[in-house]
């Protein structure tokens, strides 16, 4: 066996998901509402796309707030990096994407969930669905899938209320149109001028034009809060596609 | 506040679930003691209150339940767990 590969196989197995310190490295403006935290974290063990960290923040009293964040980096970054997006009276994500320094350090737990992820040895074709920031573990994968130079179709369907609230907008122009990954957006509030693009919420009719059906077996993920990923998971199994195909992961008021 | 969106994935306790067991388990699998279905634990619809409670996915029937005390975690667990863990290679 290769050494990277040995190497990676025994870390995998023997590396503790502990709580481990972050260091803040770098933060990257996203949108209005959100940022990316690229952060620096001894001992990490490496994580799949699609995977999450468990956050713990300490106050100078010693009170705890603990959260979920998906990685956004691809495992073949060096770094770690989680896209923060600010929920109206969340008590975590405030301070994460408006208070926040290069420097500052908080603990990480992970990386977690062994069920919403994806590898390129999984083959594919990707279906992905992304409803607001539900793209962050998404953009992993398509990170990985770029990383790994793969050329397995990807289709990745983005919702958002606005233009200016979608993440990675440029990266994923740049990506759009190459090795097999098409990007297509649904703007549900409000367009720019001159947008002709989707203007409603995810139906049945949009998922079918993306243009992966259920005889070609996709391998489909779809985050995004509670009832969107509700509403588009019925829609997909309305549209033939195996419930037990359908990754799904949620996020809500509960989660932050 | 609409009943779905106070619920979750079994992937949102990743964190706790590897707390309390110590290991990762949102991949193993469940069969449901009420209606047969049989779901990765990453599947299962998670709410969180006071505690946690897990339920299956197709009925609702609870599969675990996690209170956690300033120096403990109390678990109840439902149904059939099948759970897969890697040996150790030499």
């Amino acid at each position: 066996m290769e050494r990277a590969a040995l190497l990676e196989r025994l870390t995998s197995r023997r590396a503790p998901i502990v709580w481990r310190t972050a260091t803040v490295r770098e933060i990257v403006p996203e949108t209005v509402q959100g940022r990316t935290i690229v952060l620096v974290v001894p001992g990490w063990p490496g994580h799949r796309a699609g995977q999450h960290v468990d956050v713990r923040l300490t106050a100078e009293d010693g009170y705890q707030a603990q959260r979920s964040y998906s990685i956004a980096s691809a495992p073949e970054s060096p770094e770690l990096s989680l896209t923060v997006v600010v929920f109206e009276d969340g008590e975590v994500s405030p301070y994460l994407v408006e208070e926040l320094q290069v420097g500052d350090e908080f603990e990480v737990r992970g990386p977690v969930g062994g069920y919403f992820t994806w590898r390129v040895q999984d083959g594919g074709p990707l279906l992905l669905v992304a409803g607001g920031s539900g793209l962050v573990p998404l953009m992993a994968m398509l990170r990985h899938h770029a990383a790994q130079k793969s050329d397995i179709p990807a289709r990745l369907l983005v919702s958002a209320r606005s233009i200016d609230d979608v993440l990675y907008r440029e990266e994923l122009a740049s990506l759009a149109g190459h090795d097999g990954v098409e990007v297509t957006f649904t703007l549900t509030r409000e367009q720019p001028e001159g947008w002709t693009g989707a203007s409603r919420r995810v139906d049945v009719e949009m998922l079918r034009a993306i243009g992966l059906s259920p005889t070609d077996h996709p391998k489909i993920f779809v985050c995004g809060p509670t009832a969107f990923v509700e509403s588009v998971a019925d829609r997909l199994v309305e549209l033939g596609h195996d419930p037990a195909s359908v990754h799904a992961e949620r996020f809500g008021p509960t989660g932050e | 506040m609409s009943e779905d969106a106070i619920w979750l994935d079994g992937n949102a306790i990743a964190g706790l679930l590897v707390e309390v067991f110590g290991t990762e388990l949102t991949g193993a699998r469940r069969a449901c003691q009420s209606c047969g279905t049989r779901a990765l634990v990453g599947a299962h619809r998670v709410y969180r209150g006071v505690g946690t409670v897990v339920r299956c996915p197709a009925c609702g029937d609870v599969a675990m339940r996690i209170t956690t005390l300033p120096d403990r975690h109390l678990v109840l667990l439902a149904g059939t767990w099948e759970v897969e863990f890697p040996v150790p290679q030499a």
